[in-house]
């Protein structure tokens, strides 16, 4: 029956048309412009799972690398150690399986708090994992990272097939099928009762508690959720990058985590989808344009929160509804002329 | 060499309590976690550095020492700008953009060193080698390293003094307490936090600026004493000052004998002690 | 009769093209460049060393500098086969992704006809594995850690990339050069300790040279070893722990910023007073801090890269090289000037190599024919590069001295070895360690 809604509605139609659109994207981008849309995709999917904790639960993270690592390293490791079981069936499970360990772990000491504490503890503890990675220079490589090879995928062996024809290839749609899938997902997680729920306690923890929602608990399932979708991305992103190293843990890149969801808006679901494509755009461009490109991405973020608090997407939403305003009043006049 | 290494676990506590301290001033009497304390700290080493090179050979020697406090200066000014402009918008906001803003303040004031100072290393050893050694129970030792403790332990009296007898000082420590009882009783909010970031960034700043003779300024710098001091507030507690003393100590202690005695571990031995700590008291150890 | 024209012709045709083709595949083998004429559009090379940072002092910086020099001076000669070398520096610094990325857009986006790069054998184990993925050549100029060109297991197979090159020759000359020299003159050592960087060039180095001394000198024991972070600058310490451990000697492969933040705490702590340092890539530490360098250090040169050696009587190439440098930039060259003359020299004789049996400007594939195996002159000697695209060098170690003619310590010229390469390199296949360890 809700299936049945969806055609009606204009919003699932727009998400039809852009998923249309979506399929063909390897036909219209360059080899080079169509990795930098699947890094997009990447870290959307983990800007998706980020937006439940700070836009709807009202946690800010700034250590939220930490499951992106946990994730991109789990593939990196068992390309090394297991490559027996190097497939794309097994790695995907496997790094959401270690990403939810971690967060579990990480979760349960950083939800007894609020606020600062709150950030500054997620904050350390991805730099925790940060530190183990770099020292433990035999089993993680150390500072010089991993290498991610070419999975298997479903019984599909890709061998003497080079990596961006593999990423233009089977992989795009793979990964466009994750992303619709953490997408749709999300929109379930978000309208639920479990998200109402979240909301409430965003709003107001001792009303919530009041009710009857079990704050801690439910925090906690938050931060693993997101911590499982950081996780995701961290995986699919290794096999888009080739390599992985332990700035993925550290609180820097975690900070970018925040810089794309707030760019985008959070508080909707599209809009960390938005800010990640947006920023990853931006960065590269002005990385390949100006040495001082984070004189211009800090810059920008300064601009963005100053004057754009809702984010790009929470900017258009806003004006969308302006222009709906304006129409509805105009309509009414309108009406209230013809009486 | 136990001396020696005590010895080496206090330099570097100095440097941490400076900065740990200065962010914890920030933190108590405003609640905001300046992402971009590194930055300051960075901009007081680089201030130190360029300062001394165009006059070591120009003025006597004890002017070099003075002029670390160069460092100081600047990162005080730099604050006081951050914080008419940045900090100021955000005081009705909620703690996510008071993040952010800090956050886009790193990223500019890297680069804007990187544009003012160039992007290679400034050495500037004089005031180091100057000092010479003294000989402790056998063992040669830098002077350096116990002028910079003294330095330290002269500002932290200071400090000590400033918000304990004076008005000012007693005004910061009210707001940092109860800032609604404060506003309450009308103290000048707006003055006082200016002041609270101007001395917390100038305390990075000094810090910054100290290390300068022994090690060169580069793009960076302040990264790693930033996340020390993180480690330091977590361990010592949210505005505390006996806690960032304490904390400072802890953690530079344990990073001189760990890596005399276990120099596999170095970096995580800290965290996993930090952990430790915020397991059995979450606030840390005075903290509240 | 249009058929019978048409046949007639058709078998003029016919005729005709056999005359023509046949001489004319023989001539194109023969004629080469005469049948493809070489466009005289740039060369688009890529030069990527550490500008900013620690590393850039030091290091980067001259070598930087030494890509310019060379490709100034052939583009006045002509440039390559008549096209004009454009060279694009670009910055080693940001850390190993952003050199992933940007080897990525060298390679896809920008079209370099070749990278030469990489000062940190981070950077070259990252990003070599590009030229399979990209099919794009890179000859990594100056990193040295071994394991970039072997295998798991010995006997490997070569070469390990197909378009991927070192034109410099790895690690182990450096480390088991050390060792043949502190048993030639420090025979009677008794314990040794390590302070390198907690990454693959450190690790790696450390390992060759302890398995090197265990086998030449193995009463000698090993008795700290430190493991400082690349970048790190504060070695107080390390300092005082390996002092406090009492070593005759400490090995160590601290470079760049670190090794001149190292020696100047260090000396300011009495270090040197009973310890030596060995240093495995310390050629250039002299010159950068002149009278601060302490003498009596053992000093490698990542090769035989020395201004004063082969002397300029022995090699006009060295004399020229050391003059020109000194003349447009004021210093002497170091050995990461060396290497960047080795690598591209070593692309175009390859190109002027490949084009004579290619007919024409040749392709990656071809220019990696004509680098194997290829032997050409440089300033330190001649340069072969082998079977499994990595060079072969002899080594050269000494002691620093400080004499009268310049105001930094030299290598004294009463105690320099070169060790020739088949002393300290294993032959082609077998992996270092296995082959310092099969020694009798």
């Amino acid at each position: 029956m809700y299936f049945m809604r969806m055609f009606g509605n204009p919003k699932w139609v727009t998400y039809g048309i852009i998923l249309l659109v979506l399929l063909f994207i390897p036909y219209l981008l360059s080899t080079h412009d169509l990795l930098l849309f699947e890094y997009g995709l990447t870290f959307a999917i983990v800007g998706l799972g980020f937006n439940l904790l700070l836009g709807y639960t009202g946690l800010l993270s700034f250590g939220h690398g930490a499951y992106f690592a946990a994730g991109a390293y789990a593939v990196a490791m068992m390309g090394k150690y297991l490559p027996q079981a190097y497939a794309m069936e097994i790695l995907i499970p496997a790094a959401l399986l270690f990403s939810l360990l971690i967060s579990i772990i990480f979760g349960f000491l950083c939800v007894r708090h609020t606020k600062i504490f709150f950030s500054i503890l997620a904050l350390s503890l991805s730099m925790l994992l940060f530190a183990l990675l770099f020292k433990l220079y035999h089993l993680t490589g150390g500072s010089d990272g991993l290498r991610v090879p070419i999975p298997t995928m479903f019984g599909m062996a890709f061998k003497g097939v080079r990596r961006p024809l593999f990423l233009a290839g089977t992989y795009y749609y793979f990964l466009l099928a994750m992303f619709t899938l953490s997408f749709l997902i999300m929109r379930g997680i978000v309208s639920s009762p479990f998200g109402k729920a979240l909301q409430a306690i965003r709003d107001n923890e001792i009303r919530a508690e009041l009710i009857g929602i079990r704050v801690r608990r439910y925090r906690l399932y938050a931060f693993c959720i997101s911590g499982m979708y950081a996780g995701l991305g961290g995986a699919l992103w290794s096999f888009v990058n080739g390599h992985v190293t332990p700035d993925l843990s550290h609180w820097v890149f975690s900070g970018e985590i925040v810089y794309m969801t707030l760019l985008g808006g959070f508080g909707i679901v599209e809009g960390p989808v938005v800010g990640a494509m947006i920023f990853t755009y931006l960065k590269l461009y002005a990385m390949g344009n100006t040495e001082y490109w984070m004189f211009v991405i800090g810059a920008t973020l300064i601009i963005l929160v100053l004057l754009l608090p809702n984010g790009v997407a929470g900017g258009a939403t806003a004006l969308w509804t302006k222009i709906k305003n304006k129409r509805l009043t105009a309509e009414n006049a309108e009406n209230a002329g013809k009486n | 060499m136990w001396v020696i290494y005590t010895l080496n676990g206090l330099y570097f506590a100095a440097l941490l309590f400076l900065t740990s301290l200065g962010l914890n001033i920030i933190l108590g009497v405003m609640g905001i976690l300046n992402l971009a304390h590194g930055s300051l700290y960075a901009i007081g080493a680089f201030m130190a550095a360029w300062t001394i090179i165009q006059i070591v050979t120009k003025v006597p020697e004890p002017l070099l020492y003075v002029s670390l406090l160069s460092g100081f200066v600047l990162a005080g000014i730099v604050g006081w700008v951050m914080e008419k402009t940045l900090i100021r918008a955000m005081y009705k906001r909620t703690l996510e953009y008071q993040l952010l803003l800090t956050f886009g303040a790193l990223l500019l004031l890297e680069d804007l060193i990187k544009m003012v100072w160039g992007g290679q290393a400034l050495y500037a050893s004089a005031p180091f080698d100057l000092l010479g050694k003294v000989e402790i129970l056998g063992s040669v030792y830098p002077a350096y390293f116990l002028f910079v403790i003294a330095i330290t332990l002269g500002v932290a009296f200071l400090i000590w003094l400033f918000m304990g007898k004076t008005r000012l000082g007693i005004m910061l420590r009210a707001i940092s307490l109860d800032r609604e009882m404060a506003t309450g009783l009308g103290l000048d909010i707006g003055r006082l936090s200016t002041l609270a970031f101007v001395l917390g960034s100038g305390l990075a700043g000094l810090a910054g600026a100290l290390v300068i003779p022994t090690t060169p300024a580069l793009l960076g710098i302040g990264m790693e004493p930033l996340i020390f001091a993180f480690i330091v507030v977590v361990v010592g507690g949210l505005g505390s000052l006996k806690g960032a003393l304490v904390g400072a100590m802890l953690v530079g202690l344990t990073r001189s004998y760990g890596i005399a005695i276990f120099p596999e571990i170095e970096l995580p031995l800290l965290f996993l002690i930090a952990g430790i700590i915020l397991v059995a008291k979450p606030q840390g150890l005075f903290g509240r | 009769m249009s058929n019978e024209i048409s046949r007639r012709n058709f078998l003029k045709y016919v005729g005709a093209a056999a005359i023509t083709v046949g001489p004319l595949t023989g001539a194109t083998k023969a004629l080469g460049q005469a049948k493809k004429p070489i466009a005289a559009i740039p060369i688009k090379i890529a030069a990527v060393s550490f500008l900013t940072g620690a590393a850039a002092g030091p290091f980067g910086i001259p070598a930087d500098n030494t890509f310019k020099m060379c490709a100034d001076v052939i583009n006045k000669e002509g440039g390559i086969l008549g096209r004009k070398i454009e060279l694009l520096s670009k910055d080693e610094n940001g850390g190993v992704d952003a050199q992933v990325k940007l080897a990525r857009k060298l390679l896809l986006e920008d079209k370099v006809d070749v990278d030469l790069g990489y000062i940190s054998s981070a950077s070259c184990l990252a990003v070599l594995p590009l030229t399979d993925e990209l099919g794009g050549l890179i000859v990594a100029y100056d990193c040295g850690t071994h394991e970039l060109m072997e295998g798991p297991k010995s006997p490997y197979e070569v070469p390990k990339f197909k378009l991927g090159f070192k034109s410099s020759a790895h690690l182990g000359i450096d480390n088991v050069g050390l060792a043949l020299m502190i048993k030639k003159y420090l025979p009677k050592i008794k314990t040794i300790a390590g302070v390198n960087q907690d990454y693959a060039w450190g690790r790696d180095s450390w390992l060759i040279f302890e398995t090197a001394m265990k086998k030449l000198m193995p009463q000698v024991q090993v008795v700290k070893t430190l493991w400082p972070p690349l970048g790190n600058t504060d070695f107080t310490a390390h300092i005082s722990a390996l002092m406090g451990a009492k070593p005759d000697i400490v090995h160590t492969s601290l470079w760049g910023g670190d090794a001149v933040t190292f020696t100047k705490q260090a000396a300011g702590m009495g270090f040197f007073k009973n310890i030596k340092t060995a240093w495995s890539r310390g050629e250039p530490y002299p010159q950068e801090l002149g009278k601060d360098f302490p003498e009596e250090q053992i000093i490698c040169c990542a090769g035989t890269h020395y201004f004063l050696y082969p002397p300029p009587e022995k090699s006009p190439l060295n004399k020229w090289f050391v003059e020109e440098y000194r003349k447009r930039y004021g210093k002497y060259p170091s050995y990461p000037c060396y290497h960047a003359y080795q690598a591209l020299y070593l692309y175009k004789h390859a190109i002027e190599k490949a084009a004579k049996s290619a007919g024409g400007w040749p392709t990656n594939e071809e220019i990696a024919k004509a680098m194997t195996g290829l032997t050409f002159p440089t300033p330190s000697g001649d340069i072969t590069i082998r079977e499994d695209h990595s060079a072969v060098e002899d080594v050269l170690v000494g002691f620093s001295k400080l004499t009268p003619k310049y105001p930094f310590p030299i290598l004294d010229p009463k105690r320099m070895e070169v060790f020739p390469a088949n002393q300290v390199l294993p032959p082609v296949g077998i992996r270092t360690v296995d082959w310092i360890n099969s020694w009798k």
